[in-house]
């Protein structure tokens, strides 16, 4: 029962959320795939259950007088009022049993319904415990009921229905999340791709994104062309992490392979992405890039390459001429200079202010 | 894969399911074959109870014979049991039926019926694949079609039946001026509160039920939804009550406004079968 549960809830949230991700990603056999799997899953369900409900349907349910033991109204404003009620009942032909269970009682009839009363009810052959109270008995089970004395069989009473209630519940609910997840899971790749650049996933007429951060706020704009973050006031690249964090939201899969350069100045950062067919020694691994030195990199040529007072700086990278190369610029008050890094930044050249 | 091919897996899965249930029914498996249909009598009535639901219906004790046994069976409308009997009399006999075999899951209805082929869902399985190809064509070919393809066959078969139909009405209102008179009352009024589990909003219908002894001597129990004014102060309340000699569950407590009623309805239908063949030919001029 719980396995079946988890089953359907597990059916439930997949096809749910096959149905919402293809609306994101706009794929139409993700939405019609989502609605058949559900579609399929009741169909196989209904059929699994035919035998079973015509091997019920075929035998008659017994009848058995029963005493009440107890019973409790669950007081509500509407007419039919589920009443748990502990019964024995007694079969012509099997020991009597105590059964706990649930049915909705209109409440005109509930004085009826008194401790020690009488009545009849009914139950599948294989399945005594599922009671069910009879409430308008055939003129011989009435005689039958004005005639009866019964005794209370021995407690505790068995619930007619162990595994429902919250457990049950939870265990489809926790279904239904996993089988969500697991497609959002799946296809999560396309999902942020199309987070980034529209749902197209070709990036090709994206509105700037402005994003709110905890404690800043940037703007993305990428196109196929470009990715370009621009940061808010008060922020800089050369903020530890902030760069590596940066590109990485620029560029996801393939994209990160076919950078052709990049360019960091204080608050601006351009990725300017290599066109189809460009040779792929001419393109940039973005994740091989060495954010962490780029810092440094910039302190250096601050300091060491007298441009006096500094007033900007500028971090090209490309790999035009085969291997990686990161050149720092920077313009002061002196004059202007660069330094190259290689792909691990490590300083290959310096040119100083008027050298 | 274009929307064609959508289109197609439409027409094509209903059109399976048509023929699969053409073929049940040509193989008499469908459930309508397979249902033994028998004619009850009510031997019982009981009181309804001022206050309870109306849902369960008449609490009624049937007996009825199986047809090929000759068995007899006794069954009260406990739980679901086919059609809610609102009117009911010592004596009147219902239309009982039930799967072969199983008279344990007996189902009542008012009519007297021969039951069919079980041709309901294969047809409605061929109307769906029907509403598939007038779509494509008018996606295809422009609004006219869905005029044409829907408004069409309606009108068509609305003009069919219209004859019938005003003959019919014609006759329940010529049936009006035949029915006899007698005293009644409003025994109980029975209530139904639902709670929507949404809004927690709270819905109560009321149902009064009245009683009247025909000139021949039958004890009516009846539902009354309607031409009582106050329902829910009803209970006690005096009434005239009109029935059909043939049939008392065909009664009412207000002659003329009933003959309104069938003249609105006639006309209705007259100027609702109009409107669709206007907009079928509409259709047809604008192709």
């Amino acid at each position: 029962m719980l396995a079946r549960g988890f089953l359907t809830g597990g059916v439930t949230g997949v096809s749910l959320a096959a149905v919402v991700v293809g609306i994101v990603l706009g794929s139409v056999p993700l939405i019609v795939g989502g609605a058949c799997l559900l579609a399929v899953y009741v169909l196989i369900r209904y059929l699994a259950g035919m035998p079973r409900r015509a091997r019920d349907a075929a035998v008659p349910p017994c009848l058995a007088l029963a005493m009440i033991e107890s019973r409790e109204a669950v007081r509500g404003e509407a007419s039919d009022m589920p009443v748990r009620f502990d019964l024995t009942v007694a079969p012509d032909d099997a020991p009597a049993y105590r059964v706990e269970f649930t049915q909705d009682i209109n409440v005109a009839y509930l004085p009826d319904y008194r401790p020690r009363g009488i009545l009849v009810v009914q139950y599948p052959p294989d399945r005594p415990l599922k009671v069910r109270i009879v409430k308008r008995p055939t003129p011989e089970w009435e005689e039958r009921v004005a005639a009866a004395r019964l005794d209370s069989a021995p407690g505790p009473a068995r619930a007619s229905d162990p595994a429902e209630g919250a457990g049950a519940t939870a265990v489809g609910f926790l279904g239904l999340l996993l089988g969500a997840a697991l497609v959002v899971l799946l296809f999560r790749a396309d999902l942020f791709r199309a987070d980034l650049f529209g749902e197209d996933g070709t990036g090709t007429a994206r509105p700037p994104v402005a994003t709110s951060g905890t404690s800043s706020a940037f703007t993305i704009t990428v196109s196929s062309v470009t990715g370009t973050v621009a940061l808010g006031s008060g922020q800089s690249f050369l903020d530890e992490g902030r760069l590596g964090g940066s590109v990485a939201t620029l560029a996801r899969g393939e994209d990160r392979q076919r950078a052709l350069t990049v360019t960091v100045q204080e608050r601006l950062l351009t990725v300017v992405f290599a066109p189809t067919g460009t040779p792929a020694a001419s393109r940039i691994d973005l994740e091989s890039l060495p954010y962490d030195r780029v810092p440094a990199l910039v302190q250096e040529a601050m300091t060491t390459l007298g441009v006096g007072t500094l007033s900007t700086w500028q971090l090209t990278a490309d790999r035009l001429t085969g291997t990686v190369v990161l050149r720092v610029s920077v313009t002061g008050s002196e004059g202007a200079a660069y330094l190259e890094a290689d792909g691990q930044g490590k300083v290959v050249r310096r040119v100083s202010a008027g050298g | 894969m274009g929307w064609h091919a959508y289109a197609a897996l439409w027409c094509g899965v209903f059109g399976a399911l048509a023929l699969v249930g053409y073929g049940r029914s040509l193989a008499g498996m469908t459930r309508a074959q397979r249902t033994v249909r028998a004619k009850g009598r009510i031997e019982r009535v009981g009181e309804p109870r001022h206050g309870s639901s109306p849902n369960d219906g008449i609490s009624v004790v049937v007996s009825f014979q199986d047809p090929s046994t000759g068995q007899e069976f006794t069954v009260t409308n406990d739980g679901e049991r086919g059609e809610r009997i609102s009117v009911a009399w010592t004596g009147r006999e219902i239309g009982v039926s039930y799967p072969r075999g199983r008279p344990h899951a007996v189902r009542f209805s008012h009519r007297f019926s021969e039951g069919g082929r079980g041709l309901g869902r294969p047809n409605f399985s061929l109307f769906l694949v029907y509403a598939g190809l007038v779509a494509v064509a008018v996606v295809d070919r422009g609004w006219p079609w869905a005029l044409v393809g829907f408004c069409g066959p309606w009108a068509l078969s609305g003009l069919f039946h219209l004859p019938g139909n005003v003959r019919d009405r014609n006759r329940r209102i010529d049936g009006l001026a035949a029915m006899a008179v007698v005293p009644g009352r409003v025994v109980a009024v029975l209530r139904s509160v639902t709670v929507d589990s949404d809004d927690g909003h709270t819905s109560t219908t009321l149902m009064p039920v009245v009683t009247f002894t025909t000139l021949d001597g039958r004890e009516v129990t009846a539902y009354c939804g309607s031409g009582i004014p106050d329902p829910a102060g009803s209970r006690g309340s005096d009434l005239t009550i009109h029935y059909a000699p043939a049939d008392p569950a065909d009664f009412v407590l207000d002659v003329e406004a009933e003959r309104r009623s069938w003249k609105r309805d006639m006309a209705v239908n007259v100027v609702g079968v109009l409107v669709v063949a206007a907009a079928a030919a509409v259709g047809v001029v604008a192709m």
